[in-house]
């Protein structure tokens, strides 16, 4: 007979070393485990309920306003330089009056000559052909002067066309480049329309609310006649509550003057929207005009 | 401008960004949990060990094999034999020793046999139950060491709220959720730590009571054996 269980054997410290492995591995799955929740859970960042009233208005409105104006005074910094690039082509005017003058000399010299030959022709055949040669070759020359002028002119022509051409190209950008901001203001100033419209329907809309609720509190005195306006000054909280009730203008009946004001702070907390820019309208003080029926 | 929308609230951060003592808490919970973690591996492979050696021996014993040999093997392997087989050798090599000098004196070799069988089966028990007192301990203290480290660290988020002019419950809230990780902490420590606190002990009473009745049985057999020599 034999002990079955003698084989596997385990030794003590191999024992404890194989726990600590396995009780680190357990914390490992269990921080996995929460680092996946949590991070999880982060996705949706709960603290939105931030309430920083005083500086939001100044910091929106005027913002638009600065974004559109800057644009137009660049244009006209970038034109100066404009008529500097222009004054090239009178140059070009000078420098053809300066041609004319080697002719003159040549023609004199040439007058000259032909006197000389003159009294002379019958002395030398010999000199005036080579006169001749020279006149030729000088004349030659002037050709040869003035198509090079031609040409040059013809470059500087070229040169001019082409600045023009330039910049006829940038002020052709520079119109695009104003349209587009021309375009974005306006575009801007059509988000900044829309948004007041969308804001004006959220305020109608939590105007109607309030007094809805306020006119499902009150209870209407009764010699009431008519349906009177009661204008109060009501002092909310941010979350709505009803701080304080002053009547602005009364109905001309102190007593459904008091329901009304008794109403407003029944009604408290009053509905107020989400959206922030619209709670201006709100918070803190809202005028409040109310009618017994609608 | 706005403070809270941009704070990271992953767990590492609020962990990194607790307070001293609040940190000091969670890394003593972490060491607990480590600790109970790894006892309870050792005591469940021990006790795996100790119930297949303890089967395993009794199937042995009781399949009516000569206890004469079973004596010498266990003698020679000590260590991997089991509890149950030690204490069979105590009781065995005492009943021999016993019966060599005592001669025919029935009652004074069997009170000798259990004396030494009952202290082998005290210091086997001893063996067993090492460690256990600490998961006692952790499973009891951890929580309220966890729950230490939540109040110091939402006094503190509170203690700031105090100087700010507008308080909003954004600007407690990371200071409560890494207060609430101590807990958390602490609880993690403590469930596994009384769970297996209160499987072992169970496991190692059911053990014991296995030894014990071996050991009266054994009694019995060798009373027997010794009166008809």
């Amino acid at each position: 007979m034999n002990l079955p269980a003698d084989a596997p054997f385990v030794s003590r410290p191999a024992t404890s070393f194989a726990a600590g492995a396995l009780a680190v591995a357990v914390h490992a799955l269990f921080l996995l485990l929460l680092v996946i929740g949590v991070s999880w859970q982060t996705q949706h960042p709960a603290p939105v309920m931030v309430d920083v009233w005083e500086s939001l208005p100044q910091l929106q409105k005027p913002q638009p306003a600065p974004a559109a104006e800057p644009p137009p005074p660049q244009p006209e910094a970038v034109k100066p330089p404009q008529p500097a690039r222009i004054e090239p082509p009178p140059k070009p005017a000078m420098k053809e009056a300066a041609p004319p003058k080697p002719p003159d000399i040549a023609l004199e010299k040439k007058k000259a000559e032909a006197e000389k030959l003159k009294q002379l022709r019958a002395m030398q055949a010999a000199e005036e052909k080579a006169l001749a040669d020279a006149a030729r070759a000088e004349a030659e020359a002037m050709k040869k002067v003035r198509e090079k002028e031609l040409a040059e002119q013809k470059k500087r022509d070229l040169l001019r066309q082409m600045e023009e051409e330039e910049l006829m190209q940038r002020m052709v950008d520079e119109d695009a480049a104003r349209e587009v901001r021309v375009a974005k203001a306006t575009e801007a100033r059509a988000a900044a329309s829309r948004r007041q419209a969308e804001l004006a329907g959220v305020v109608g809309e939590y105007r109607n609310q309030i007094s809805a609720k306020v006119r499902g509190n009150t209870r209407l005195p009764e010699n009431l006649q008519g349906n009177p306006e009661v204008r109060c000054l009501v002092r909310l909280l941010p979350t709505g509550e009803v701080q304080s009730v002053k009547v602005t203008r009364s109905s001309g009946n102190p007593a459904y003057d008091d329901a009304v004001v008794r109403a407003i702070q029944k009604s408290s907390p009053l509905p107020l929207p989400a959206d922030r820019d619209a709670r201006i309208a709100f918070v803190p003080e809202l005028s409040f005009v109310h009618r017994p029926k609608e | 401008m706005n403070p809270v929308l941009d704070q990271d609230l992953s767990l590492l951060h609020l962990i990194l960004h607790a307070s001293v003592p609040v940190q000091l808490v969670m890394a003593l919970l972490l060491v607990a949990s480590l600790m109970s973690w790894w006892f309870i591996f050792i005591k469940l492979f021990a006790l795996k060990r100790a119930q297949r050696l303890t089967d395993s021996f009794e199937r042995e014993f009781w399949g009516g094999g000569d206890i004469n040999a079973m004596y010498q093997r266990v003698a020679a392997e000590r260590d991997g034999a089991g509890e149950m087989a030690r204490i069979f050798e105590a009781g065995f090599r005492e009943f021999m020793k016993l019966r060599r000098q005592a001669g025919q004196n029935v009652n004074v070799i069997m009170d000798g046999t259990r004396r030494a069988m009952r202290a082998t089966f005290q210091r086997e028990l001893d063996g067993l139950e090492a460690h256990l007192s600490f998961l006692a301990t952790v499973g009891s203290v951890s929580p309220y060491v966890g729950l230490f480290g939540t109040v110091w660290g939402i006094m503190i988020a509170f203690m700031g709220l105090s100087s700010v002019a507008q308080a909003t419950l954004a600007q407690v809230a990371p200071g409560i959720a890494e207060a609430l990780i101590a807990t958390a902490m602490g609880l993690f420590a403590a469930i596994p730590a009384v769970v297996g606190y209160n499987r072992y002990t169970h496991d190692i009473d059911r053990l014991a009571n296995r030894m014990e009745s071996f050991m009266e049985e054994f009694s019995n057999i060798l009373q027997r054996q010794s009166t008809t020599k």
